[in-house]
């Protein structure tokens, strides 16, 4: 009952990160997937603590590149718009 | 009730945003116009990221022209099938043993360490051809 074999891992963020990766910011992507690796190691170490603390780190990076992406999109829309940037 | 309720407006808020932008990438050609944000490592350095021409090959997957996305950003389109894989992976609750060990082969972290690693031989290739 307590192997670990028969647990499911705390959410790796490892989708999220690569999509981060690839759409927009990519230092925090890429320490998110680095994230996603330790939740994986530790977790299959028997390390859950240490899993779920990795875990809440890809979520932090994982959030940041999401809110960033989205806000410089935003902001690079509205700039043009305006005629900050671009032509 | 109330906190019910201000996680539906989330929700209602975010599928919105993502509608609009679903549509303002399908509607409009980041080669064509300048809405777009730009990489700002490929206008320090003048390199490719792995991340350049995802939004050109957005733009492309949602008007359904799949080559031009692949001469894009062919990391996107290869990432498709296992990004959504992971997606299944990651709602579907409880998961079975049989998926519990292709999720352990699949993501686990020496696959994790191979993407990293993918990403960065990309990262490189790109911009030694053309």
């Amino acid at each position: 009952m307590n192997t670990i074999n028969n647990q499911n891992p705390p959410k790796s963020w490892l989708v999220e990160s690569i999509l981060a990766t690839i759409f927009c910011c990519l230092p925090f992507g890429i320490a998110g997937i680095v994230n996603a690796a330790k939740v994986e190691s530790k977790f299959a170490q028997g390390d859950l603590e240490g899993a779920e603390r990795a875990s809440a780190n890809a979520k932090k990076w994982t959030l940041i590149s999401a809110a960033l992406g989205v806000l410089v999109v935003v902001l690079a829309f509205i700039g043009t718009m305006l005629g900050f940037v671009g032509s | 009730m109330s906190e019910v309720n201000t996680k539906t407006y989330y929700y209602i808020g975010f599928a919105l945003l993502g509608l609009g932008l679903l549509v303002f990438y399908k509607t409009y050609n980041p080669e064509v116009h300048s809405y777009f944000p730009k990489c700002p490592f490929l206008s320090l350095t003048g390199l490719q990221c792995p991340g350049c021409g995802s939004q050109r090959a957005v733009h492309h997957l949602l008007n359904g022209h799949f080559v031009n996305a692949f001469k894009q950003n062919a990391l996107l389109l290869l990432a498709m099938p296992y990004v959504l894989l992971g997606l299944f992976l990651e709602f579907k609750k409880p998961l079975s043993k049989k998926l519990l060990n292709i999720r352990k082969r699949f993501f686990g972290s020496t696959a994790i360490w191979c993407i990293l690693g993918i990403i960065f031989t990309f990262w490189i290739f790109r911009n030694l051809t053309f």
